[in-house]
């Protein structure tokens, strides 16, 4: 997978290095951004009050 | 891809059962990959909830806090209106247990939006909040332990004895903690009843519980803390901090 992008991609190592450190930062962005917000919601870490179950837990 | 000394595979093998190998080393390798990747995302994940969260939590509840304060300052000729509005947030929340010059904004409603603003927010429901300037009643809050401004982390150093100290527009309203519980369940509702019977109390007054989840990093059971009001002290010019916070 990792080999496959870094064969399609363009321009000598130096370039591809500098190509591949934006697609990193992109997709942490879009991790940071969009995935985790969506995400964390969905999973059983950060419930503080009290309720009375399923109403509140939705 | 140079596989060729590979112990079992070390005669000299023929065209096409080089072929079979390197494609189950390709399979091997991209399912590596993915594993790895999926390592890297978890921690990341780790990274989002207990920093990132506190980074973007921190501002958007100082920025709140700021604005209350701005409004305070600019209102105070008149005096009712702005205690009452609780859209911004209704006053500040001080536990010096939890840290020199803890200050926390408080907000109406425990739903997911208003507490990942990194403020308290008290309770709607199941059980209806009182307000600290009720004549009687119980003002129950609730805040993350963890991410998202995480300002109830130390909620475990509080100790009983200890002053929490509730500050509006004009008043600063000076509990002490009586009564702490380290561990209930996530359905003990009754913990943020009117009348905090959990707690030993079986009349009317003015209390303040907060709410959180415990152990650190899980939400399996909720932490409990319980206080009564002292006494009140009306806001000065300079607001001076009661003696309690000093």
């Amino acid at each position: 997978m990792y080999g496959w992008i870094w064969r399609h991609l363009p321009g000598n190592a130096w370039v591809r290095a500098l190509i591949s450190l934006l697609l990193v930062l992109a997709v942490i962005y879009v991790l940071f951004q969009y995935v985790f917000p969506w995400a964390e919601p969905l999973l059983p870490f950060n419930d503080v009050t009290v309720n009375e179950g399923m109403a509140a837990v939705r | 891809m140079t596989t060729t000394d590979h112990g079992q595979d070390s005669e000299v093998a023929p065209p096409p059962r080089r072929r079979t190998w390197n494609r189950v080393a390709a399979t091997i390798s991209a399912t590596g990959e993915l594993l790895i990747t999926a390592g890297l995302i978890l921690g990341l994940f780790v990274v989002y909830s207990l920093w990132w969260t506190n980074v973007t939590a921190d501002r958007q509840a100082k920025k709140a806090a700021d604005a209350v304060r701005h409004d305070w300052a600019t209102s105070s000729g008149d005096s009712k209106p702005g205690r009452l509005d609780t859209k911004d947030g209704i006053g500040f929340l001080h536990v010096p247990a939890m840290g020199k010059g803890f200050e926390l904004l408080v907000k109406k409603g425990t739903s997911t939006n208003v507490l990942n603003e990194g403020v308290a927010g008290y309770y709607t429901d199941p059980v209806k909040s009182a307000m600290p300037w009720d004549k009687t009643g119980n003002f129950t809050l609730a805040a993350h332990r963890d991410g998202h401004g995480a300002k109830f982390h130390n909620i475990d150093k509080i100790k009983n004895g200890d002053p929490v100290v509730f500050e509006d527009r004009d008043t600063w309203y000076v509990y002490k903690v009586y009564k702490i519980l380290p561990e209930t369940s996530k359905y003990d509702v009754k913990v943020i009843n009117q009348i905090p019977k959990e707690s030993g109390k079986n009349k009317a007054g003015r209390y303040i519980t907060l709410t959180t989840c415990t152990p650190v990093y899980t939400s399996r059971y909720r932490y409990i803390v319980w206080a009564q009001l002292v006494r009140t002290q009306k806001v000065d010019a300079d607001r001076t901090p009661p003696k309690e916070l000093g």
